[in-house]
């Protein structure tokens, strides 16, 4: 006989092995908090996306603008600024509205891959809100960077002093400074989400990748 | 209302708890994972009650969420670390019919499968509960076919692990 069949066998009697759950044990079990990665993954992106809103909200705010780049750009920044307020908006409107969508599409009750797959989904749609912000920011500080240099005097007076006083060298290192400084906060970040999602989707993913490797 | 459900789920769930704690027992190795494992798929199981309509078993309908739960939505919690494994928590055999090299061998089934990785040890799970190929197909989301194949291979590979 086959080993499993021999398992088989004793699998259907093997009924009284189990410690028996009671009923008033089952009352406090669904009373009790879930500890399921799909709770965990709803609280990290709604953290995700409070925490770049307020980072938006605070770093472009009118005050802030006024005084960190003084008045002379304020109206130049205030424009820049509308605009990517609208554009920001917008995305994090999609973006909330996709999640969502995905959210709510996660059932227990169907096939194994399909339920893996609408996880991942989910959690793609929120890696992506994250690249964007990333990436809004660099656009963002470039941008900025550019108006700086070509319409504030002050600043402009300053580059071109350190250019004076230093040679051009030293002009291409502060800016190489401030790109390389900015590469870093980008890598932080990758690496911050890449250990969150690693802890809390690494069982999963290769799981995942086991079943899709069946029906190859 | 709502308690009617509650009581109806309660009252269900005590009934087919064993299919369960056999999911919780090819998933875990320990009686606190054991239990960890027992009391998720309870609360996953019941935000799904809701939906569940009754056109299939309670048991069938059940098993699906708790393996989907152990393959899926389960992550062991670090808080409970085990020594204990199962081999001193419960007797494989509980009737006197079997005799105690059957018992052995039964034994060194169990260590075998829990060495299989979550998604054999599903497919593992839905034969030894004479589910045919189209329901495992369907469980799991593959075809078939290649859950055929992947059931004979799970057996050749126990085979090896048993008589190495």
């Amino acid at each position: 006989m086959e080993e499993l069949d021999l398992l088989k066998k004793a699998w259907k009697k093997d009924n009284y092995s189990f410690n028996q759950v009671t009923e008033n044990e089952i009352y406090s079990m669904i009373h009790k908090r879930s500890s399921s990665i799909v709770k965990w993954i709803l609280i990290i992106s709604i953290l995700e996306f409070v925490f770049w809103n307020i980072i938006s909200i605070l770093y472009l705010g009118d005050g802030y603008i006024r005084k960190k780049y003084g008045n002379e750009i304020f109206e130049y920044i205030k424009e820049i600024n509308t605009i990517y307020n609208i554009i920001n908006y917008t995305v994090v409107a999609v973006f909330i509205y996709l999640f969502y969508k995905n959210y709510k599409r996660i059932s227990t009750t169907t096939s194994t891959k399909q339920l893996m797959s609408d996880i991942l989904k989910t959690r793609k749609t929120v890696i992506y809100y994250v690249w964007f912000n990333i990436l809004f920011f660099v656009v963002g500080t470039l941008v900025i960077l550019y108006v700086q240099l070509n319409y504030d005097s002050k600043f402009a007076s300053l580059m071109q002093k350190i250019h004076d006083d230093t040679g051009y060298m030293t002009l291409c290192k502060s800016i190489g400074i401030i790109l390389g400084f900015m590469l870093l906060i980008v890598i932080a970040i990758w690496l911050f989400y890449k250990l969150i999602y690693g802890i809390l989707l690494g069982k999963l993913s290769k799981n995942y990748k086991e079943l899709q490797k069946i029906d190859l | 209302m709502s308690e009617n459900l509650e009581q109806s789920f309660v009252k269900q769930l005590k009934d087919n708890q064993n299919i369960i704690h056999k999911i919780c027992r090819l998933y875990t190795n320990g009686e606190d994972a054991h239990n960890d494992l027992f009391q998720e798929i309870t609360i996953q199981l019941w935000k799904a009650f809701p939906k569940f309509r009754g056109e299939s078993k309670f048991s069938t309908w059940a098993y699906r969420v708790a393996l989907n739960t152990a393959i899926t939505l389960y992550r062991k919690s670090t808080r409970s670390v085990n020594t204990v494994t199962y081999e001193g928590q419960f007797h494989f055999i509980s009737q006197e019919e079997y005799n105690h090299e059957e018992e052995e061998q039964l034994k060194l089934m169990y260590q075998a499968v829990q060495q299989l990785n979550d998604i054999e040890k599903a497919l593992v799970f839905l034969y030894l509960e004479d589910k045919d190929y189209n329901e495992i197909s369907e469980t799991l989301g593959i075809s078939e076919v290649n859950a055929r194949v992947k059931m004979n291979r799970i057996k050749g590979k126990l085979k090896k692990i048993l008589n190495p």
